[in-house]
């Protein structure tokens, strides 16, 4: 069937638009459009999206996550293995993150990592046939802010809500940023990391993130003084 | 691809200098292995898989797609190192759009000092042989 910008869509469909649009100029065919000899198909059940100028890409519900280079992952150390460690990102297969990808790492001076541990890591190299890769360095082998994850808490949410709550237009971290002291690293396999300073803080964080998935800004606002209404004490 | 994209070349007076030898060979070597790469698969390769996938680019994240905030934020001082690098994100941020001059008095401040000082001036030169005066006459002509 042919879809246009908006519609909900499934794989198999056909998209005129975009071919027309790649006839001009450059397009970026993002997650769940495939090019064919014979126009563009769309490969995922979701919802077309477009951003200005030439970007395309379908808007899906998915909780498994498919590696993707330059995206910043949540991993769990599961292995050491000589000169890698194997960290669980969540995907087909563990992902290697080598113990000189760390800031101030050399062969005499190892990183302090543990299986167990939690990582904030970017993904170097992600291909469909070989194992991913993970680095928790830039290029200018300074860790900004990726590294080992201390103490807080991890659980898992569907990939939609990561990108739901990174987005800049959703109010959700700006209606709690200004509530209680709280840090949150987001990864894009579907795997959240908070940290508060006590207990109660850090249930309403994470409940605040995975009730705002089905929400509206308005009632995510509503939602969050709420939240905060509760936590200070003000509404039993 | 390769060919359009031109490399730039040394002239050929300045190849055959005696100490050019080792380049010269070089460069003449490079050109047979091109060469021979493109008529190695010629009868494989047309010139329609070459552009084929035109002026499509795959993307297999959508970080690429939507646009996000960074992934690790900090507030309220939990973790000051993660608040000083957004704070310089932040800042880089909104420098680039504010490309006037910043004002350091702002207009109404401006008006009523001026008021002020007008009406001081005025004050000061009661007998008419002002600033204030002069500009009068002119203004009846």
């Amino acid at each position: 069937m042919k879809v246009k910008v908006g519609d909900v869509v499934l794989p198999g469909d056909l998209c005129e638009e975009i071919v027309a649009a790649g006839e001009k100029s450059k397009v970026i065919l993002g997650p769940g459009l495939k090019k064919e000899v014979d126009g563009i198909y769309v490969s995922k059940a979701g919802t077309l999206r477009k951003r200005a100028p030439n970007t395309y890409w379908v808007d899906n519900y998915q909780k498994r996550y498919i590696p993707a280079r330059g995206e910043n992952v949540i991993g769990i150390v599961a292995q050491k293995a000589g000169d890698i460690f194997r960290v669980d990102v969540g995907g087909s297969c563990t992902a290697s993150l080598s113990y000189l990808s760390f800031e101030g790492a050399t062969k005499k001076n190892r990183p302090k990592v543990v299986i167990g541990d939690v990582v904030y890591a970017k993904m170097l190299v992600a291909s469909k046939d070989m194992e991913p890769e993970i680095v928790c360095v830039d290029s200018h082998g300074k860790k900004g802010r990726l590294g080992v994850l201390e103490d807080g808490f991890v659980f898992k949410c569907s990939l939609n809500l990561i990108r739901k709550i990174l987005n800049p237009d959703c109010p959700l971290i700006n209606s709690l940023k200004n509530q209680w002291p709280f840090e949150l690293a987001a990864g894009m396999n579907g795997r959240i990391w908070i940290k508060a300073n006590t207990l109660r803080e850090t249930i309403a964080l994470g409940n605040a993130i995975l009730g705002s998935e089905y929400l509206s800004n308005d009632e995510i606002k509503s939602m969050c003084t709420n939240i905060a209404g509760i936590l200070a004490g003000h509404i039993s | 691809m390769a060919g359009k994209t031109k490399k730039i070349q040394l002239p050929k007076s300045v190849l055959e200098m005696k100490f050019m030898k080792k380049t010269r060979e070089r460069i003449e070597k490079e050109m047979e292995n091109t060469q021979d790469h493109s008529s190695l698969y010629s009868n494989i390769i047309t010139n329609e898989m070459r552009s084929a996938s035109g002026n499509f680019i795959s993307e297999s994240s959508f970080i690429f797609c939507d646009t996000m905030v960074e992934g690790r934020l900090s507030f309220k001082g939990m973790n000051p190192e993660i608040e000083r690098l957004m704070e310089l994100e932040n800042a880089d941020k909104n420098e680039q759009p504010s490309s006037e001059m910043v004002k350091d008095v702002s207009d109404e401040i401006l008006a009523k000092k001026m008021n002020k000082f007008n009406k001081k001036r005025q004050n000061q030169n009661p007998n008419g042989e002002g600033i204030n005066n002069k500009r009068k006459k002119v203004n009846n002509l």
